[in-house]
């Protein structure tokens, strides 16, 4: 711990300097906006300014992005309040009081617990990122090609079940994504694999362009088709987060901040599951669940700490292992790679102390939704007004400079283009991203580690079965797919009713 | 609008994906397998994406066989909540961009090619609000201001301040 206290104190001397309160400022501003406008994702947002950081050094690169996506969860927020439209997928659970609320004048109410919940979700969410990553990264240096095997099925499989409606489509999306990195010069023999002798697709697809079309055209698109809605803006109240807020609902804070964190950590799992897994748990617990989605404080306290918790979470298995917990925290990941970090089981030895400027990053992008969430509220609403017409051609603008800019190549504008048009069909079909995002980001993995741990074996496929932690995971995996299957999940749900039964009498 | 898939659409993503599979399954199978090499038989180029396309083939037959378990050929092909202006709106959108990406990135002046993409795209989607309010001109105005700020400001950040050489 005292070498934890160390690295904290040099992360936070590294930040020391004004131009980091630019950056700070700038970029939550930035992610505040995106998120504020319907349609536009937090993952976008972290996607194309990735490619708009390229030049920066690397802490303040990740700085940038961090405070986009803490932004962007809470720019959401104030349209679910106000509009009754979440900002982002995240927000989603937040427009059943937030917009009740503001329905009955007491939209600055709203948004100022929204501050609270964001603030407290956050902090929870840090606190266990600074406590689980070393422990994790410690506990993954024992991981073999076997594990890290499983561990990348593990994440996609994972996914796919939890992030959309449909599991069976969001496993064939992780599938189209794990063979996306399949195009190109493999990892062991430099041979090149789908590449039709053409010598761009012959050094792969990279994953930032991928990422931008599947994310920033896309969401351009289905911006463009639904016609603006008009801002309804309601008299705003106060919107200062009032502490007593803490203290009277400080049960729901911390199992919302708990059930945000742990949802972060599922790989593929993002913040809209943390949202509406703590709203749930909180209406289970309340002693006020009538007034649930009729404008409860306490429901949209749990809401907003919920989805604010997920962010830290959804870093602690990205930078100890190498998997992301949600769609933003894979762009993030990809960034670190670009920026030359190796996150994973090795971080902790070759470079703690990134893990513990995450941890700063973070705080600082909380400070960041707090200074705006008391300052800039009357400003800020101003932006559901701003016309799509004239933002969407400006964000694909930057979508198409920022691919470009990358590697100064015209293919990977026209592999942006290409996943843009994929990505839009594939969500107009109910097939959801984050098991694509996923699977474009651990496939390269899945790919090495099979294989290699076939060399060590000999072509025996026992270790995959039989090392502790890959029984561990083929169960979680196998169970996962089995009770998506409507027999399997209803003889399960038959036999656990006829065993409670039992139980009562 | 939330607009949920139909049937058909489902079966014939089905046949899609069996069709990308078995295609991915195939040109792994025939792939070099760098035997002149004398490399480990499990190392193969096509191991992985042969599973992958397999996997892809099983996945995809799945939905077709529950889209069809579930009625999909049954039911006459009505066009449910068909969003004609929607559907116009994306075809303009789609198109305009990948017009923008493709012919004018690259062969025009990149400040030129954004001003005109912004310009038109603006104008385009407000002509319709800005002719029943009756201020067309004015939009045009907007829109003329728009693309030639957007134009300078990128063109400066990206190639004063990142020193990326512009398209």
């Amino acid at each position: 711990m005292p070498d934890g206290l160390i690295l904290f104190g040099r992360a936070l001397w590294q930040f020391a300097e004004p131009i980091t309160l630019v950056y700070i400022l700038g970029a939550t501003l930035l992610g505040v906006i995106i998120g504020a406008l319907p349609g536009l994702t937090a993952t976008m947002g972290v996607a194309l300014m990735t490619t708009l950081t390229l030049r920066m050094s690397s802490s303040q690169a990740i700085l940038v992005l961090i405070c986009v996506y803490v932004g962007a969860i809470y720019g959401g927020s104030r349209t679910a309040i106000l509009l009754n439209i979440p900002g982002t997928p995240a927000n989603a659970a937040s427009c059943l009081d937030g917009h009740a609320l503001a329905k009955q004048g007491l939209a600055g109410r709203a948004i100022g617990i929204s501050t609270t919940g964001s603030l407290m979700g956050t902090l929870i969410g840090i606190f266990f990122l600074a406590l689980f990553t070393p422990i994790l990264g410690d506990f993954a240096l024992s991981f073999q090609s076997f594990e890290f095997f499983w561990l990348a099925l593990f994440g996609v499989i994972i996914s796919a079940n939890l992030a959309g409606d449909d599991a069976l489509k969001g496993w064939i999306a992780g599938f189209v994504g794990l063979f996306v990195t399949m195009i190109g010069q493999d990892g062991i023999h430099a041979y090149e694999r789908f590449s039709f002798d053409n010598r761009d697709l012959a050094g792969g697809i990279s994953l930032i362009p991928a990422l931008v079309g599947a994310f920033g055209f896309a969401e351009v698109i289905g911006v463009m088709r639904e016609v603006q809605h008009k801002a309804i803006v309601h008299s705003i109240d106060s919107v200062l987060p009032r502490f007593g807020d803490v203290f009277r609902y400080w049960r729901t804070i911390i199992r919302s901040g708990l059930i945000g964190t742990a949802i972060g950590i599922i790989p593929g799992v993002g913040e809209d599951i943390a949202a509406w897994a703590s709203y749930a748990a909180a209406k289970r617990a309340s002693k006020e669940a009538d007034k649930f989605g009729k404008g409860s404080y306490e429901g949209l306290m749990a809401a907003e700490t919920g989805d604010h918790a997920c962010p830290p979470g959804a870093v602690i298995p990205a930078l100890s292992l190498g998997v992301p917990g949600s769609a933003p925290a894979a762009v993030l990941l990809a960034a670190m790679i670009i920026h030359g970090i190796r996150p994973g089981p090795l971080i902790m030895v070759e470079n703690p102390q990134f893990v513990y400027e995450v941890v700063v990053m973070m705080m600082f992008a909380t400070f960041g939704i707090y200074f705006y969430g008391i300052f800039l509220v009357r400003p800020l609403i101003s932006v559901l007004k701003l016309p799509r017409t004239v933002i969407m051609p400006i964000v694909f603008v930057l979508c198409v400079i920022g691919t470009y800019a990358i590697a100064q190549r015209l293919f990977d504008v026209y592999v942006m283009i290409f996943f843009g048009v994929f990505g839009y069909v594939l969500r107009e079909r109910g097939y959801p991203m984050a098991p694509l995002v996923l699977g474009i980001v651990l496939g390269d993995l899945l790919d090495k580690n099979l294989r290699r741990g076939l060399v060590i074996t000999d072509g025996s496929l026992v270790p995959f079965f039989t090392r502790p932690i890959c029984v561990v995971m083929v169960t979680i995996i196998l169970l996962t797919i089995l009770l998506k299957i409507p027999a399997v999940s209803t003889a399960v749900a038959r036999a656990r009713a006829s065993l409670f039964a039992g139980g009562a009498r | 609008m939330e607009r949920s898939p139909s049937a058909q659409a489902d079966l014939r993503g089905g046949v899609i994906w069996i069709a990308l599979g078995a295609g991915i399954a195939v040109l792994s199978w025939r792939m070099d397998r760098l035997e002149h090499m004398h490399v480990n038989p499990y190392t193969v180029p096509g191991l992985v994406p042969g599973l992958l396309g397999a996997g892809l083939v099983v996945l995809g037959a799945l939905l077709a066989w529950r889209t069809i378990h579930g009625g999909a050929l049954a039911r006459v092909a009505a066009p449910v909540g068909v969003d004609r202006i929607g559907d116009f709106r994306v075809v303009a959108t789609g198109a305009l961009c990948i017009l923008y990406a493709t012919l004018l990135i690259g062969h025009l002046p990149f400040w030129l090619a954004t001003t005109i993409f912004v310009f038109v795209f603006t104008a385009a989607f407000d002509y319709k609000e800005r002719r029943t309010a009756g201020t067309l001109a004015r939009g045009l105005v907007v829109a003329l201001i728009a693309a030639a700020a957007t134009a300078a400001a990128v063109s400066l950040v990206f190639e004063d301040l990142f020193l990326v050489r512009l398209p």
